[in-house]
C-alpha cells in the first residue's frame, strides 16, 4: 500500500449531536435461542480515538459490530452511534466499515466495486472517480484498480474492502479484523493508515484479536469476554495493574530470597532476579535491601505486564 | 428510488457479466431454430391432409410454449434463489445493506432486475417463436402477444415466491421448493382438467384452490387461451366431448376477478419478502 495522506478535508458530515459519543452501549445484549452472545456491553468511545475492541474468539466481538451497523438487533439494552441509534440509515453515510467476511461482487473490477459504495453512500456524482482513484491509491491497489475482484487474493480483497470502507471520508470506521488476511508489510500499511485517520479525527472502532495490533494503534481498548467487557482503558492503565521489577544483580548470599519476600514474588533467573506483585514505589527500597545483603546491582528494570499477560490474566478471572 | 435503480441495474450487469444472458441468448437461438425446423416439416409433410396440418400447428405451438414457460419458470426460480441468500451467504450483501439504503430498496431493486430479465427474454423468444412459425407454417395464434404476457406473468409470480423463500431459506432449498410447487401447481391444473371432464368435484375444487394458492398454472392457462384458435377448440370438443379434460386445452379465457387475484398475491408476497428481507439478520 502505498499510504499517501488521506485528505485535509477533516471527517465527513456529521451533523448529527457533535457532541456526543461516537459509540455509546448500554448493557446491549443479543441472545440467539440457547446462546447468549452479546451479556450487557456497556461502553463509550470517545469521538476520535482509535478504540479497540479486544476479546478472543466467540467473545461477541463481531455480534457488537452487527449491532452497531444495524445488520442485527439487540435483544436488550441499548446502542447509540454518532449520537443516532444504532442502524439509523441517515447516519450510516457517515461510516465506513471493514466486515470480518470481506466479499464483493467478483464479476465487477475494484473501480467498480468502489463507484458502486460511491452511489450507495450518495456522495456526489462529480466526485466518483477522484474517491475510487483515492481509495485504491490509498491501499495500493492502482495498478489493479482494472482488474475483476475475482482475480484477487483475499489480501488483496482485504485491501479493496479498506478502500471501501474509507471512501467519503467516514466520521467513524469499523474495522472488524482488518489484517487477517494481510502479511506483515500489509499489516503495517494498515497501522500507518488508522493513525493517519487519527490525525484527522476520524473514529476508528477496531475490532480484533491480535493484541499487537492493538498496542501498536489504539488509544484505548475494552476487553471483552464471553459478550461483556471485563476491563476498559488505556494501554498503560491495562499493563500496570500488577507491576514488578526486574534485577540484575551478582554477590548475594545464600538465603536471601528471606529478605527480600516481604517486596513481593521473587523468581531467580542465572543473574536475574524477577521481583513480581510488588506494591507502587517500593523499587529503591528494594535495590537498599538487595545493596545491604551484599549483593552488586548492575540493572533496574521496571517490567509492566504486556498485554497479551494482562489480556490473558483478565480472561482467567472471568 | 436511486438505490432502488442502481441496484435493479447492478443485477442486470451481473447476469450480462457471468454470461447468464449470453446463455439465453443462446438456449433461445436453439430453441427457436429447432422449433421452426419442426414447424416447417409439419407443415410441408404430405404425410397429412390440411385439416390434420390444421389441427397439430396449434398444438404444436401450445407444446412449444409450454416447455417455454417451464424453462422460465425454472430459470426464475435459479435466478431468484441465488439472489439473495447466496449472496447473504457469501457476505457479499453485508457491505451493501451496511450502507445507507433501506434494505426494501436493495429487494425491490434486484425484483426489477430479476423482471426485466424475464421480460426480455419472454419478450425476444416469443416474438422470434411467432416469426419462425409463420414463416414455417403460416400459422398465427390469436393472440402471441397476450400468450407471451402471460407467460411472462407466471414466471414473475414464481421468481417473486422464490425471491421471498431466498430471503430465509437456502438458495439451494428455495429453489427446489420453487420448483416443486410450480409443478405440484401444474398437475393439480390437469387434475382440474380431468375433474371437470369426468365431473368428479373434488378434483376441480383442489385444483381451483391450488390455482389461487400460486397462481401459476391460473396463468398458464391464459397463454394457452391465446393461442388456440376458437375453431380448433371448437374441433376439439366435436371430436370429442372429454377433451375438456385435456391438459392442453383452455375453453375460456381467466377471468377479471382472477387476474385480480393474481396482481394482489404477487404483491402480497412481494410485500412479505421485503418486510422478511428488512427483518432478516445478517
Amino acid at each position: 500500500m502505498a499510504v499517501p495522506g488521506l485528505g485535509t478535508g477533516g471527517p465527513g458530515v456529521c451533523s448529527q449531536a457533535p457532541g456526543s459519543p461516537a459509540i455509546h452501549t448500554m448493557e446491549l445484549s443479543k441472545r440467539y435461542r440457547h446462546t447468549l452472545a452479546l451479556a450487557g456491553l456497556s461502553m463509550t468511545v470517545a469521538r476520535g480515538e482509535v478504540f479497540g475492541f479486544l476479546g478472543p474468539n466467540g467473545a461477541g466481538k463481531t455480534t457488537a459490530v452487527k449491532l452497531l451497523l444495524g445488520l442485527a438487533r439487540p435483544t436488550g439494552g441499548e446502542a447509540m452511534v454518532l449520537g443516532a441509534p444504532a442502524g439509523d440509515r441517515e447516519t450510516r453515510r457517515q461510516i465506513g466499515y471493514l466486515p470480518e467476511l470481506f466479499r464483493f461482487q467478483s464479476w465487477l473490477t475494484a473501480r467498480e466495486v468502489l463507484v458502486l459504495h460511491c452511489r450507495l453512500t450518495r456522495l456526489p456524482r462529480q466526485r466518483w472517480a477522484s474517491a475510487a482513484d483515492h481509495a485504491l491509491e490509498l491501499v495500493g491497489l492502482s495498478a489493479r484498480g482494472g482488474d475483476k475482484v475475482g482475480t484477487f487474493s483475499k489480501g488483496m480483497q482485504q485491501r479493496l474492502g479498506l478502500g471501501v470502507a474509507l471512501l467519503g471520508e467516514p466520521a467513524l470506521v469499523m474495522l472488524d479484523e482488518p489484517t487477517s488476511a494481510l502479511d506483515p508489510v500489509g499489516r503495517h500499511q494498515v497501522r500507518v493508515i488508522i493513525r493517519e485517520l487519527r490525525d484527522r479525527g476520524t473514529t476508528v472502532f477496531l475490532n480484533t484479536h491480535l493484541l499487537e495490533e492493538a498496542e501498536h494503534v489504539c488509544d484505548r481498548v475494552t476487553i471483552i469476554s464471553k459478550g461483556r467487557s471485563v476491563a476498559t482503558g488505556t494501554l498503560s492503565e491495562l499493563k500496570v495493574r500488577r507491576p514488578s521489577v526486574r534485577l540484575r544483580v551478582t554477590g548475594l548470599p545464600g538465603g536471601w530470597w528471606r529478605s527480600l519476600a516481604a517486596f513481593g514474588r521473587c523468581t531467580a533467573d542465572g543473574d536475574w532476579l524477577l521481583v513480581d506483585q510488588m506494591a507502587d514505589g517500593r523499587v529503591p527500597e528494594l535495590v537498599t535491601a538487595v545493596v545491604a545483603l551484599g549483593g552488586q546491582v548492575e540493572a533496574v528494570i521496571p517490567e509492566q505486564q504486556s498485554l497479551e499477560e494482562s489480556f490473558l490474566t483478565l480472561l482467567e478471572d472471568t | 428510488m436511486n438505490a432502488v435503480m442502481t441496484i435493479a441495474s447492478l443485477t442486470v450487469r451481473e447476469a450480462v457479466r457471468r454470461r447468464l444472458v449470453a446463455a439465453f441468448a443462446l438456449i433461445s437461438v436453439a430453441l427457436v431454430s429447432l422449433s421452426g425446423w419442426g414447424f416447417y416439416k409439419l407443415s410441408h409433410g404430405t404425410g397429412f391432409t390440411s385439416g390434420e396440418t390444421n389441427l397439430a400447428l396449434p398444438q404444436a405451438v401450445v407444446l412449444f410454449m409450454f416447455m417455454f414457460s417451464f424453462l422460465v419458470a425454472l430459470s426464475a426460480s435459479a435466478i431468484a434463489s441465488l439472489a439473495v441468500s447466496a449472496e447473504i451467504d457469501s457476505g457479499v450483501l453485508q457491505t451493501v445493506v451496511a450502507r445507507p439504503v433501506r434494505r426494501s430498496d436493495v429487494l425491490l431493486g434486484k425484483w426489477l432486475g430479476l423482471v426485466a430479465l424475464l421480460a426480455a427474454y419472454t419478450a425476444i423468444v416469443c416474438a422470434l417463436q411467432t416469426a419462425v412459425v409463420y414463416w414455417a407454417s403460416g400459422f398465427v395464434a390469436p393472440d402471441p402477444a397476450a400468450a407471451a404476457a402471460f407467460v411472462f406473468a407466471e414466471g414473475v409470480v414464481l421468481l417473486t415466491f422464490v425471491l421471498l423463500l431466498s430471503t430465509r431459506l437456502s438458495a439451494l432449498a428455495a429453489g427446489v421448493i420453487g420448483v416443486s410447487l410450480f409443478g405440484i401447481a401444474w398437475l393439480a391444473g390437469v387434475a382440474g382438467s380431468l375433474g371437470t371432464a369426468f365431473h368428479i368435484r373434488g378434483m376441480h375444487t383442489a385444483s381451483e384452490i391450488s390455482q389461487y394458492l400460486l397462481p401459476t398454472d391460473g396463468l398458464w392457462r391464459g397463454a394457452m387461451y391465446y393461442l388456440e384458435p376458437p375453431s380448433f377448440v371448437t374441433q376439439q370438443l366435436a371430436q370429442a366431448p372429454a377433451a375438456g379434460g385435456d391438459p392442453f386445452l383452455t375453453l375460456a379465457a381467466p377471468a377479471w376477478q382472477y387476474l385480480t387475484w393474481a396482481g394482489i398475491w404477487l404483491l402480497l408476497v412481494l410485500v412479505l419478502g421485503l418486510v422478511s428481507f428488512a427483518r432478516r439478520e445478517l
